[in-house]
C-alpha cells in the first residue's frame, strides 16, 4: 500500500517535472482579479512564437509571494524564470544572486522614461537587476465634498478629522497591522517630521530621534479618537472599503484607488481629492515609494525568452493595459497622469539593503506594539533602533 | 535435515525484521535525515553573508539564542498557547467522550458531526474565525451588540489579550474533535462487566470514572495529549493567517519566528537552532507524558 503511494508520487513527480519542461518558462504573480495578465500573457504567446510563458498566479500577500520565490531560489530550482518583484527584495535577491544583471539590456529611450527614482530602486550597487513597470506612492485621499482645503500640517489633518468625526463616519483612516503596510504609513510620517529611519550610505541606524518619538505619538494619538480603535488591524482594502462607503473623511493610501474611486458605480465618484501627506510645519511632504517590475532569475534555462517576455510587457501598450484595467500607475513618465506626477516624482525610497525584511521586521513589531499602547512611544524607538543597529553591523 | 527447518526461529524472525525495512527506511529518509542535517547546520553560519555555504560557528547561534528576547518571548506565548489550549481541549474532549459514549443509539451520526471541524484545513479555518472575529463585519460583534452585551464593536484581532484568546478559541473548535475522539475509542474498549461489578459493590458514577473508566483510558489520555501538546507548540497556520503575530508580536509563536528566521531573513543556519531547541524542549514533554501516564499505567496491571 505504501509502496504504492511511493511509487505513483515517485511517476507523478517524473511527469510534473517532464510536463515543466515543455510548458516553457513561468512567471508568478498576484491573483489576476482582471484577467489582464493572462490576456498578456496570451498576446505575448500568440505574437512571438517560442517556448510558450506560462501565468502561475500565487496568494495575494506579497510576503507570501516572496517566500516562495525564496524557496524556490534556495534549492536552485528553476520553477520561475520570470520574477514579478516588490523594489524591496530588490537588494536581498541580488545579493543571494538570485536574480541576472539587466543593466545592458535597457535602452536608452527606456531609460530616459522611466522615473529615475524607479530605476533607482530596482539596481543593487548601481546595477540594474529588475524592470520598472508600475510605481507606487502614499498619497492622502479627501472628500471633497467635507474638506474645503486638504490639511497641510499633521495638527490641521488631526483637527479637521476631529471636527468632521460623526456618529458613523471615520476622521482618518491608515494601515496599522503589523505588516509592511504599517512601515511604509510611518515612513511617510517620520520623513514629514523630519527624521530618518536608516542611512541608505553608511547603514547608520538614526531612529532613536525625537523626531521619530513624535512620529509614533502622531499615529497612536488617532487611534481610538479619529481613527477606529481597530485601525492597527487594517490593511490596504479594510481601509479602502470603509472609504468608498463614505464613512471616513481622510484615507492614506496607494494610487490605484484614485482609479477606483472615478468608477461609474463609486459612491463617491467625484467627491474625493487628492493631496500629498501632511507634514510638520516647516518640513516637507513625503510619499514612501512602492513599486512592482520583472525581473529574470539566476536559474532560468532560458535567459533570452525571458527578457523577451520583460521587454514585451514593460512597453508603454501593455503597461497602460494593465493601467486601464487594474488601476495600477506605470513607472513611465509618459504614462503617468498629471495629477500624479509630483508626488511620484518626489517619492522616496525604503532604505536598499539586503537585510531590509528583517529590519523592517523589527521596526513593524516596536511600532505595533507602541500603537496597541504595550510600550511608550520612546522606548519603541529607542529598543527597534537598538536591534536594528545590532543587525546592521553584524 | 530438512524435517528441522521450520523449528528454526531464528530465520522465522528474520524474515519478520525484513518486512520492518521498508518502513524503516522511509521514516529514516523523511524523519531521521532531516533532524540530522538541522542539526548539522545549527552549528553553522549560513545566510545571505555566507553566500548560503555553511561554515561552521561551533555553539554561538545557540548563544544568541540565550540573548534573543524575541526568541524567549515567543516560547512564552507558544508555551502558555499550549497549555491553555491542550486543557480546554483536553477538558472539553473528555467530557463530549464521556457523553457521547453512553448513547447507543445514534452514535454514529453525532461522531461524525463533532469530527467536521478536525476534517477541514486549519489555514481555510483560520479565514473563517478572522471573518468571526472582525470589529466592522464579523458575526460576534454583531450578535454581542444585539444582545446589548456590548455596546461599541470589539477589535478583537487588535489587543494581545483578545487577539491571544482569538486564537485559541479557533484551535480549540478545530481540534477538540480530535481529543474526543481519541478518548471515545479509549472509553469504548473498557469491558462492560467492569461497571457492572461496581454496581454491585454499590459505586456509583464517580466510581466508575475514577476505578474503571480513568485507569483504562490512561494510555489514550497518554496519546492525545502527546498529539495535541507537539502539534500545538508548532502551531503556525492558525496564527499566521489570523494576526500573522501581532499585535506588537504578541501573538508570535516559535514556529512563526522560526519560519520568518528561514524564510525571509535567509538566516538558516540560526532558523536551525530554533528548531533544534524547540525539538529538544518536546522531547523532554514527551518523555515526562510517558513517565507520568504510561508508567503509571502499566504499574495498574
Amino acid at each position: 500500500m505504501l509502496w504504492t503511494v511511493v511509487a505513483i508520487l515517485f511517476v507523478y513527480s517524473l511527469r510534473d517535472t517532464a510536463s515543466r519542461e515543455q510548458a516553457g518558462l513561468s512567471i508568478l504573480m498576484e491573483p489576476d482579479g482582471t484577467g489582464v495578465w493572462r490576456d498578456l500573457v496570451a498576446e505575448f504567446n500568440s505574437r512571438y512564437p517560442g517556448a510558450p510563458v506560462r501565468l502561475i498566479e500565487g496568494p495575494p500577500a506579497t510576503n507570501t509571494r516572496e517566500d516562495l520565490y525564496s524557496t524556490s531560489f534556495l534549492s536552485g530550482d528553476a520553477s520561475y524564470d520570470i520574477v514579478y518583484c516588490d523594489s524591496i527584495w530588490v537588494a536581498k535577491f541580488a545579493v543571494a544572486g538570485w536574480l541576472r544583471d539587466l543593466s545592458d539590456r535597457l535602452s536608452e529611450s527606456d531609460r530616459a522614461d522611466f522615473l529615475p527614482v524607479e530605476l533607482q530602486a530596482g539596481s543593487y550597487q548601481n546595477k540594474l537587476y529588475r524592470m520598472p513597470a508600475f510605481t507606487d506612492a502614499g498619497v492622502l485621499y479627501y472628500r471633497k465634498d467635507l474638506v474645503e482645503k486638504p490639511p497641510e500640517t499633521f495638527e490641521e489633518l488631526f483637527d479637521l478629522a476631529a471636527t468632521l468625526k460623526t456618529e458613523d463616519r471615520w476622521g482618518f483612516l491608515w494601515q496599522g497591522k503589523q505588516y509592511e503596510g504599517l512601515v511604509t504609513v510611518f515612513l511617510e510620517i517620520l520623513w514629514g517630521y523630519g527624521g530618518e529611519w536608516i542611512d541608505t550610505e553608511t547603514r547608520e541606524v538614526k531612529l532613536d530621534s525625537p523626531e521619530a518619538v513624535q512620529a509614533v505619538r502622531f499615529l497612536r494619538r488617532t487611534v481610538g479618537t479619529v481613527s477606529p480603535p481597530a485601525v492597527t488591524t487594517y490593511v490596504e482594502e479594510d481601509t479602502r472599503n470603509i472609504f468608498q462607503n463614505g464613512r471616513a473623511v481622510f484615507l492614506r493610501n496607494w494610487p490605484y484607488v484614485w482609479t477606483l474611486m472615478q468608477r461609474s458605480e463609486s459612491p463617491l465618484k467625484g467627491n474625493v481629492g487628492i493631496a500629498p501627506m501632511a507634514h510638520a510645519p516647516g518640513q516637507i511632504s513625503a510619499a514612501t515609494l512602492g513599486g512592482w517590475g520583472f525581473g529574470i532569475s539566476s536559474y532560468s534555462r532560458d535567459p533570452e525568452r525571458a527578457w523577451q517576455f520583460v521587454e514585451f510587457i514593460t512597453r508603454p501598450e501593455q503597461l497602460r493595459q494593465v493601467q486601464q484595467r487594474q488601476g495600477r500607475i506605470p513607472s513611465r513618465r509618459s504614462l503617468i497622469p498629471p495629477e500624479m506626477l509630483p508626488v511620484l516624482t518626489s517619492a522616496r525610497m525604503r532604505p536598499p539593503i539586503p537585510e531590509y525584511a528583517q529590519a523592517s521586521d523589527i521596526l513593524q513589531r516596536w511600532l505595533s506594539a507602541a500603537l496597541t499602547g504595550s510600550v511608550s512611544a520612546e522606548r519603541a524607538v529607542q529598543e527597534a533602533a537598538r536591534e536594528t543597529s545590532l543587525l546592521l553591523t553584524k | 535435515m530438512l524435517s528441522r527447518e521450520p523449528i528454526r526461529k531464528p530465520q522465522a524472525l528474520n524474515l519478520e525484521a525484513l518486512f520492518y525495512w521498508p518502513a524503516a527506511m522511509l521514516l529514516g529518509l523523511v524523519v531521521a535525515y532531516p533532524i540530522l542535517r538541522t542539526t548539522v547546520l545549527s552549528f553553522t553560519q549560513m545566510s545571505l553573508h555566507t553566500a548560503f555555504q555553511p561554515e561552521f560557528t561551533g555553539a554561538q547561534n545557540y548563544l544568541r539564542l540565550a540573548f534573543d528576547s524575541r526568541f524567549h518571548n515567543s516560547l512564552t506565548i507558544t508555551a502558555a498557547f499550549t497549555i491553555i489550549s491542550v486543557a480546554l481541549e483536553f477538558a472539553l474532549g473528555l467530557c463530549l467522550a464521556l457523553t457521547v459514549g453512553t448513547f447507543i443509539r445514534g452514535r454514529g451520526i453525532i461522531r461524525s458531526f463533532l469530527l467536521a471541524p478536525w476534517t477541514l484545513p486549519t489555514a481555510i479555518i483560520a479565514v473563517l474565525w478572522a471573518w468571526i472575529f472582525n470589529d466592522q463585519y464579523g458575526v460576534l460583534n454583531v450578535l454581542l451588540l444585539k444582545m446589548s452585551v456590548i455596546h461599541t464593536p470589539i477589535a478583537w484581532l487588535a489587543e494581545p489579550g483578545s487577539a491571544m484568546a482569538s486564537i485559541i478559541i479557533a484551535d480549540v473548535w478545530k481540534t477538540t474533535p480530535f481529543v474526543f475522539l481519541v478518548l471515545l475509542a479509549g472509553i469504548q474498549s473498557v469491558p462492560r462487566d467492569l461497571y457492572e461489578a461496581i454496581e454491585m459493590d454499590g459505586g456509583g458514577a464517580w466510581a466508575k470514572f475514577r476505578y474503571v473508566t480513568w485507569p483504562f483510558l490512561l494510555p489514550f489520555v497518554f496519546i492525545s495529549l502527546t498529539f495535541r501538546i507537539i502539534q500545538s507548540f508548532a502551531i503556525f497556520d492558525l496564527v499566521y493567517v489570523m494576526t500573522g503575530g501581532g499585535p506588537g508580536g504578541a501573538t508570535e509563536t516559535v514556529s512563526v519566528y522560526s519560519y520568518q528566521t528561514y524564510m525571509r531573513y535567509l538566516d538558516i543556519g540560526y532558523g536551525s537552532a530554533q528548531v533544534v531547541a524547540v525539538v529538544i524542549i518536546l522531547a523532554v514533554t514527551a518523555y515526562v507524558l510517558y513517565q507520568l501516564l504510561l508508567k503509571r499505567y502499566a504499574r495498574l496491571f
